[in-house]
């Protein structure tokens, strides 16, 4: 006997059953498959944010029962704390710092090396092993070459160069730039290696065409090599500036925010008031408010994406 | 929509980043933070294997404070409390930051039974979380009463019941090179005018007059703002301001604060403000051993047993040929011996501990002069403030076994004077070592500094967070 197919608008809802049936199995596997780490992230993740968020409204000590202060905490972040100016100052300036100086020697590192063939991997490698050493190690590596007895600056003396031979760490002036300096030499190595790797996606059809119209080298990397790593350049800029508000490590591990706070950055102070003055309610606080700046980073990259910047 | 798109995406990841904002190791590099340890390592039971019939002790022990020989505190208490009780076994963990890892192990409903504070302002902490049991019943019946010095059992007591006791009792003196002094003529100080004049001589003689610095520990800061208003103001005005029946803005402290500050702007400290931030332990000890400093404020902590200890940077074996000894810090008042008092450590049970009679069995055996005195001569571990016995201090370094001896006077007669780490509350104590820098830079006057911690102490103290303080 003859199968006969249902026809129509009826034939259509009959095909569509069994494939929503395999679409919504597929879909149960799917999420059988996510549900444990979509578990974890809100087990280490959403939980502990939505925590802090409760908690920056509360006087914590970080042990024990909070008490509800309202925006009692806010209050005092935005219109008594000055250690809080200092260290979200301190922030703007190691954004501007890290916003330029090591993008722009990994811009120019990467034009540099990636028409190279011969022997380029050794100095990619070379400039990118900064980055594979710990942080704890480097800044002790770096801790003993500023010093003004031990170090570079007391070498350079002795060779009858001045100026150098200062505990640079430890002088109000310069110890931001100082920590700033140690960071930026593990950071930008990996820059590059990111600019490198997305300069060699651009085709090499777009370079020859700009030497036939007579570019030369600057205006191949203005013309060409820019527009090509665009994206890359762009997001690594937004990622750089979250991470600006983020930077705790170095600081904590050479100056802990001295001398007389002039290092100070937010992560040091959420550090300081959670762990040293069990003030872990307040130290939510200034950590909400390090999120909303991150965040705002974000709306402006995604502002730029809907007005069409190709980031 | 789209904006609510927007927003629910920057509020996911607003979120997200808050929870890292909580936590301290956010970084724009691939490192990952050198201080976050919370699972405990393996524990350790020696003597004899855990059975069913034995009540088990959880306790956490920090490595560094046995000189980072975790086998000697094993060796010199865990082992023969577990080989001498038949009914209690101690299950011992070496936990690396102690103090984070208890805390943080506590607030999640976990932890050991026997709870490691870094001193009764932390142990007053716990207590008003409620995380710690009231030992009053169970110190009266292992008769802690009599093992302690008198004022010891006090410091753990908040509102009248006690839930610590204190350990390593520490104290700060004035260690000098003595061959540099023998070989310049220098006479040791016996009063703090003596001491300006004396450091002003030994800057001239091209000398770094004091070999300090806080490069690796900032809260260095305390050690010396604490002596100076304990030797300028006086131990009774210290214990009259921590009791709020005095104001931190007086004539008396201000002094104190300005002849700090005096020491500093001129250099005496490892020879100028830069070098104090940032020469490292080993090289404040090199200088002081090797004669380019002449002097140390520092506690009983600095002479530990182990290599890189102060002692360690003296002697052939540094080379060097020269010899060390210590003085009481002077004051204001010629052969006053001022000793301010100070706890490394304390001890309480938690409030979830399963057997809180067992636990109180091994701190009794903790806190017993034997076990203190193979501590002390062992580890190099400073002993709890108990009755040591007259042998107790045999063997070790007579300087030390001096300076022990002169705490344990200084204690019993009163005349002691008091820590910032052991008596001021968390916040006034964080001020004292943080805004003081500010005062060293030029950035604010010791009057406002002072007015400063003022401030910040009364709210402690209405808000009741003051440390417990003894009588005096």
């Amino acid at each position: 006997m003859a199968h006969t197919q249902p026809t129509g608008v009826a034939g259509v809802q009959a095909r569509a059953a069994p494939r929503r049936r395999r679409f919504s199995q597929r879909a149960i596997v799917a999420w059988l498959f996510m549900l444990p780490i979509l578990v974890l992230f809100a087990l280490v993740v959403i939980g502990p944010s939505i925590a802090a968020v409760f908690y920056s409204f509360t006087d914590w000590s970080g042990i024990g029962k909070a008490e509800w202060v309202g925006l009692a905490n806010y209050q005092k972040l935005f219109f008594q704390d000055l250690s809080f100016r200092k260290a979200f100052s301190n922030n703007i300036i190691w954004m501007i710092i890290f916003l330029i100086i090591p993008v722009t020697l990994a811009l120019f590192a990467a034009g540099v090396l990636a028409p190279v063939r011969r022997g380029g991997m050794m100095f990619r490698a070379a400039l990118f092993i900064p980055y594979l050493l710990p942080t704890v190690i480097v800044a002790q590596i770096w801790r003993n070459l500023l010093s003004p007895t031990q170090g570079i600056g007391a070498l350079l003396a002795n060779w009858g160069i001045a100026g150098f031979d200062r505990a640079f760490l430890g002088l109000s002036q310069t110890a931001l730039y100082a920590i700033a300096f140690v960071n930026n030499w593990q950071w930008w190595g990996f820059l590059m290696v990111l600019f490198l790797a997305a300069m060699q996606n651009i085709p090499r059809e777009l370079y020859d065409a700009a030497r036939i119209d007579g570019a030369s080298r600057l205006d191949e990397f203005r013309y060409v090599t820019l527009p090509g790593i665009m994206p890359t350049l762009v997001f690594m800029l937004l990622m750089t500036a979250i991470w600006s508000f983020l930077i705790f490590d170095y600081v904590w591990i050479l100056t802990q925010g001295g001398p007389a706070g002039s290092s100070e950055v937010l992560g040091t102070l959420v550090y300081k008031n959670a762990f040293n003055r069990f003030e872990a309610g307040y130290a939510s606080a200034i950590g909400l408010t390090m999120s909303a700046l991150a965040g705002l980073m974000i709306v402006i990259f995604i502002m730029l994406r809907r007005r069409g910047w190709e980031i | 929509m789209k904006l609510f798109r927007i927003s629910t995406f920057v509020t996911l990841i607003a979120l997200a980043l808050a929870a890292c904002g909580g936590a301290p190791a956010a970084q724009p590099t691939a490192a990952p933070a050198a201080e976050q340890p919370t699972t405990a390592p393996a524990a350790v039971q020696p003597a004899a294997p855990a059975t069913s019939d034995k009540a088990v002790v959880t306790f956490w022990f920090e490595p560094s404070d046995v000189g980072g020989n975790t086998a000697c505190v094993i060796d010199a208490v865990i082992a023969p409390f577990n080989a001498q009780s038949t009914s209690i076994m101690v299950e011992a963990v070496p936990q690396p930051n102690l103090w984070d890892a208890t805390r943080t192990a506590l607030a999640g409903g976990s932890g050991p039974d026997i709870v490691v504070t870094p001193g009764p302002s932390f142990a007053f902490e716990l207590v008003q979380a409620d995380q710690l049991l009231a030992l009053d019943d169970l110190a009266q019946q292992f008769n802690w009463g009599d093992m302690f010095v008198p004022w010891a059992l006090n410091l753990g007591k908040v509102n009248g019941k006690l839930y610590s006791v204190p350990n390593e009792f520490e104290t700060l003196v004035l260690y000098y090179n003595k061959t540099l002094f023998e070989k310049n003529g220098w006479a040791v100080p016996q009063t703090m005018d003596e001491l300006m004049a004396l450091s002003a001589k030994i800057k001239e003689a091209g000398v770094i007059p004091f070999a300090h610095s806080n490069a690796e520990w900032r809260p260095t800061n305390e050690w010396f703002v604490g002596t100076f208003f304990n030797r300028i103001a006086g131990p009774a005005s210290v214990y009259a301001a921590l009791k709020g029946e005095k104001s931190w803005t007086d004539p008396e402290f201000a002094r104190a604060v300005d002849m700090l500050t005096r020491m500093q702007t001129e250099g005496y400290f490892m020879g100028g403000l830069d070098r104090y931030y940032t020469a490292t332990g080993d090289e404040r000890y090199a200088a002081f051993g090797n004669g380019a400093a002449a002097m140390n404020i520092e506690g009983t902590w600095a002479m530990g047993v182990e290599a890189g200890s102060m002692p360690s940077f003296f002697g052939q074996a540094a080379g060097n040929e020269n010899d060390w000894d210590w003085i009481p810090i002077p004051s204001t008042k010629a052969g006053e011996a001022i000793f301010d008092i100070g706890i490394g450590s304390t001890y309480s049970i938690a409030r979830t501990a399963k057997n809180p009679q067992a636990a109180a069995e091994f701190l009794t055996f903790f806190f017993s002069p034997a076990t203190q005195a193979r501590l002390l001569k062992d580890c190099g571990s400073a002993p709890a403030p108990v009755r040591l016995e007259a042998d107790a201090l045999d063997g070790i370094d007579p300087r030390k076994a001096q300076i022990l001896e002169a705490m344990g006077k200084s204690s019993d007669a009163g005349t002691y004077g008091y820590t910032t780490w052991t008596f001021w509350p968390p916040k006034s104590d964080v001020y004292i070592y943080e805004e003081i820098e500010k005062v060293w830079a030029g950035d604010m006057t010791a009057q406002q500094y002072l007015e400063g911690l003022q401030t910040l102490f009364t709210e402690e103290l209405k808000a009741g967070d003051i440390p417990p303080i003894p009588e005096r």
